[in-house]
C-alpha cells in the first residue's frame, strides 16, 4: 500500500466543445501524486489545473486516460462515490445549514452513526479553532471563518486525497499568510495527500512538498519548489516562477553534463544541461537574477560578460541593475543584497562585467 | 447638537410625507377598484334576492346560511347542503392536484432552463410564456378539440387500433385537470426558475463532493434553496385554480362543477345574488387561510439568496 501513489494521472485529456470549437483543457497529461504529499497545481488561469482537479474530484470525466486512487481506477465513478473533498475556491458552504451541520454533511450522507458525526464535527471544530461558532449560520460568519468551515466540512469525512481549489485567493493578504501556515499545520497533522491549485508562485512555493507547474493543458514540469526554482527546464516555467534572464547562445562543448556556451558577449557561460537532453545548435541559458554579480569589466578571468549598466534601483533589502549586454540588444538584471551603508558601487551609464556563480546557469529544453 | 436633531426630524417627516404622496395614486385604486367592490360584495351578501336578480333592501344571513346549509321546502328544516359541501371540496382538492402536478412538471422544466448557457435560457423562457398570448378560451377549445370523443386522440387510437371505441375523457375531473395544469404551468415554471437561476450550481456540486446521491442532493440542497420559489409558484397556481371558471366549465362540462361555476350560477340562472355574494367571500377566506399556511411555512425556513 505505502509505495502505491495516492494519485495517478495517466494520459488525461479533457476536451471541451466539438469540432472547430474543441479546446483541450487539459492534453495528454500524466503525473503521480505521492501519499502524503502537499502536491501543486501551478499555473496561469486558464492552463487547466482546475479542470485537472475537477477530474480527479469527478465533477468533469476525461475524454480519454485513467485516473487512478490508491492504484484503483476511478475515471468513471460518480463524485458521491470518490473518497475524495474538495475544498471550493467559493468555499461553497451551504447556507441553510448552520456551521456544524454543513460541517457534519458528508458524514450524515455516508451514513454514519449519530453519535460518531458529533464527536467528529466537533473534533474538526476543534482542528480549526471554530468551536464557538458551531450554531453559526454560514452567512454569519467572515471569510477567514467560512474558509476554516470549508476544510473542516472537507476533512470530517476522513478522505484519501484532499483538493483545494485556490482557497486562499478570495482572503486578503495577512489572512491568507496565516492560513497557509494553518494549511500546512493541518496537512502534517491529519496525514492527508493534498493537492492543491493556485496560480501565486509565492504560496506554491512556501507550503509545497511537490509543484507541477502547467501549461495550456500540460505539465511542463514536476518537482520540489527549490528544483522548480533552481532548475527550471523550461522556458515557460523558469519565465512564470520568479524573475529570469535568457541568454542566447551556442554550446562549444559539453563535459558531465554541464555545456560551455559562448553567448558572444564575453566569456563562455557553463550551464548545466537537463538530464537526457542532447542540445542542437542555438541554446536559451537561464540565469536568476540574484545569481550575479556586477564586476569591474577588466577583470575578464572573473567576469563571463560584459555591458552597459542602465539603470539602477534601490529596494531597500536589494538593488536591481539593469544592464544592457555587449551585443547591444540582450538586457540582463541583476539582484544584489544590500549591505549596510555601502555606496553604490556602479552608476548608471557605466561599463560593467557580470560574474555568474558557479551552478547557477542552467540550459532549457526548448 | 439640538439645532442638527430637529434637522434630522424634519427630514424625517418630510420623507414621510413624500413617500405617502408618492403611493397616494396605487392606494387610491386599490380603494376605489378593490376595497370598494368587495365592501359591495360583503353588503350584498346580508341582503335578500330580489325575485329577477339584485337584490332587496331587507337585511338577512340566510344567503350565508344556504353557503353550506339548505332549507327544506316543505318543513323548512336545515341540513348540510350536499351540492356546495361536495363543490367546495373538490374545487380545493382538484387545485391541490393541479398545484402538484404543475409543481412536478415545472420544476424539472425550471431547472432545465436555469443549467442552459446563459444565451439560450431566454429562448426558453419565451417558449414557456408564448401561451400567454393566445386567448385562454381559445386554448381552453383546442384542448376540448383534442379529447373529445371524435378528437384527435381518440380519433389517432382508433386507427391504430389501440381502442374499441371512443374513450369518455372529455366532461372528466381529468379533463379538467389537463387544462388547468396547462394553463397554470408557467405561472408555477417562472417563480421556480426565478430561484433556480440565483441558485448557486457549486453547492450542487459540493453536496455530490461530501457523497450525497442526486437525490439526496435534490432533497437536501436544491429543494430547501429553491423553497422560495416552489412557495410563490404554488401560491400562484393554487389561488386561481381554485376560482377557475372557464377552464371547468368548458372542460368540465355542466356537471362536473367547481367553485367559479357555481358562484357564476347564482348571478346568472340562479338569481340569488347573496349567495353568490357569500359564496365569493367564503372563496377568498379559503385563499387567505392558503396563504397564511404558506406564509407561515414559508418564513425562517426560507433562504435569503445574495
Amino acid at each position: 500500500m505505502a509505495d502505491l501513489n495516492a494519485v495517478e494521472i495517466r494520459n488525461v485529456s479533457k476536451i471541451f466543445g466539438f469540432g472547430e470549437f474543441a479546446f483541450a483543457a487539459v492534453n495528454d497529461t500524466s503525473v503521480a501524486i505521492r501519499q502524503n504529499e502537499f502536491f501543486t497545481l501551478l499555473g496561469p488561469s486558464g492552463c487547466g489545473k482546475t479542470t485537472l482537479l475537477r477530474l480527479i474530484a469527478g465533477f468533469e470525466f476525461p475524454t480519454a486516460g485513467e485516473i487512478l486512487l490508491n492504484g484503483a481506477n476511478i475515471a468513471a465513478m460518480p463524485p458521491f462515490k470518490r473518497p475524495v473533498n474538495t475544498v471550493f475556491q467559493s468555499y461553497a458552504l451551504f447556507p441553510h445549514m448552520t456551521v456544524a451541520e454543513n460541517i457534519g454533511f458528508g458524514l450524515q450522507m455516508l451514513g454514519r452513526p449519530k453519535a460518531e458525526i458529533e464527536a467528529r464535527v466537533a473534533e474538526m471544530l476543534k482542528l480549526v479553532r471554530m468551536e464557538e461558532l458551531r450554531g453559526r449560520r454560514t452567512s454569519q460568519i467572515s471569510g477567514g471563518q467560512q474558509q476554516r468551515v470549508a476544510l473542516a466540512r472537507a476533512l470530517a469525512p476522513q478522505p484519501k486525497v484532499l483538493l483545494l481549489d485556490e482557497p486562499l485567493s478570495a482572503l486578503d493578504y495577512k489572512l491568507r499568510k496565516d492560513m497557509q501556515i494553518e494549511l500546512k499545520r493541518l496537512q502534517s497533522e491529519t496525514g492527508i495527500t493534498f493537492i492543491f491549485v493556485t496560480h501565486d508562485q509565492e504560496e506554491a512555493l512556501t507550503m509545497s512538498d511537490r509543484v507541477a507547474v502547467m501549461s495550456a493543458g500540460r505539465i511542463l514540469q514536476v518537482g520540489s519548489p527549490r528544483e522548480i526554482y533552481d532548475a527550471p527546464t523550461d522556458r515557460f516555467v523558469a519565465d512564470f516562477i520568479g524573475e529570469t534572464n535568457f541568454l542566447k547562445g551556442r554550446v562549444v562543448s559539453i563535459t558531465d553534463g554541464i555545456a560551455q556556451v559562448d553567448t558572444g558577449v564575453g566569456g563562455r557561460i557553463a550551464a548545466a544541461l537537463p538530464q537526457g537532453f542532447v542540445p542542437e545548435g542555438e541554446v536559451t541559458v537561464v540565469l536568476r537574477p540574484e545569481h550575479a554579480m556586477l564586476c569591474a569589466p577588466d577583470h575578464s578571468g572573473a567576469c563571463q560578460m560584459t555591458g552597459t549598466l542602465e539603470n539602477v534601483v534601490y529596494f531597500g533589502t536589494d538593488t536591481h541593475y539593469h544592464v544592457r549586454l555587449a551585443d547591444g540588444v540582450t538586457s540582463f538584471t541583476l539582484r544584489e543584497q544590500n549591505k549596510p551603508l555601502q555606496a553604490a558601487r556602479f552608476a548608471s551609464g557605466d561599463r560593467v562585467g557580470i560574474a555568474i556563480e558557479s551552478n547557477a546557469a542552467r540550459v532549457l529544453r526548448n | 447638537m439640538s439645532g442638527a436633531a430637529e434637522v434630522m426630524e424634519t427630514q424625517a417627516r418630510r420623507d414621510v410625507r413624500n413617500r405617502w404622496l408618492l403611493s397616494l395614486p396605487a392606494l387610491l385604486i386599490i380603494l376605489l377598484a378593490a376595497s370598494g367592490p368587495l365592501l359591495i360584495v360583503l353588503v350584498y351578501s346580508f341582503l335578500t334576492p330580489g325575485p329577477y336578480g339584485d337584490v332587496q333592501w331587507q337585511p338577512t344571513v340566510s344567503g350565508w346560511i344556504n353557503v353550506f346549509l339548505e332549507r327544506d321546502i316543505f318543513d323548512e328544516t336545515l341540513s348540510l347542503a350536499d351540492a356546495h359541501v361536495s363543490i367546495f371540496i373538490r374545487s380545493v382538492w382538484l387545485s391541490l392536484v393541479t398545484t402538484v402536478l404543475t409543481l412536478l412538471v415545472g420544476f424539472p422544466t425550471a431547472y432545465f432552463i436555469a443549467t442552459r448557457p446563459d444565451n439560450s435560457r431566454e429562448l426558453w423562457l419565451f417558449l414557456i410564456t408564448i401561451p400567454f398570448w393566445t386567448n385562454l378560451l381559445i386554448r381552453t377549445f383546442a384542448i376540448l378539440q383534442i379529447i373529445r370523443n371524435e378528437g384527435l386522440i381518440n380519433n389517432l387510437m382508433i386507427d391504430l387500433g389501440l381502442f374499441a371505441r371512443p374513450v369518455q375523457m372529455l366532461f372528466t375531473d381529468g379533463a379538467i385537470l389537463t387544462g388547468m395544469v396547462y394553463v397554470y404551468l408557467p405561472l408555477m415554471v417562472l417563480p421556480l426558475y426565478a430561484s433556480m437561476e440565483k441558485l448557486d450550481f457549486r453547492l450542487v456540486e459540493a453536496g455530490y463532493d461530501l457523497y450525497a446521491t442526486p437525490f439526496r442532493v435534490l432533497r437536501r440542497i436544491i429543494v430547501p434553496l429553491v423553497k422560495p420559489g416552489i412557495i410563490a409558484g404554488s401560491i400562484l397556481v393554487f389561488i386561481p385554480a381554485l376560482g377557475a371558471y372557464v377552464t371547468p366549465s368548458i372542460l368540465g362540462g355542466g356537471k362536473n362543477l367547481m367553485l367559479g361555476n357555481l358562484i357564476e350560477l347564482q348571478f346568472g340562472q340562479g338569481r340569488n345574488w347573496p349567495l353568490g355574494a357569500a359564496l365569493s367571500i367564503t372563496l377568498m377566506l379559503i385563499v387567505m387561510v392558503a396563504l397564511l399556511f404558506y406564509v407561515r411555512n414559508a418564513r425562517g425556513s426560507g433562504v435569503r439568496h445574495g
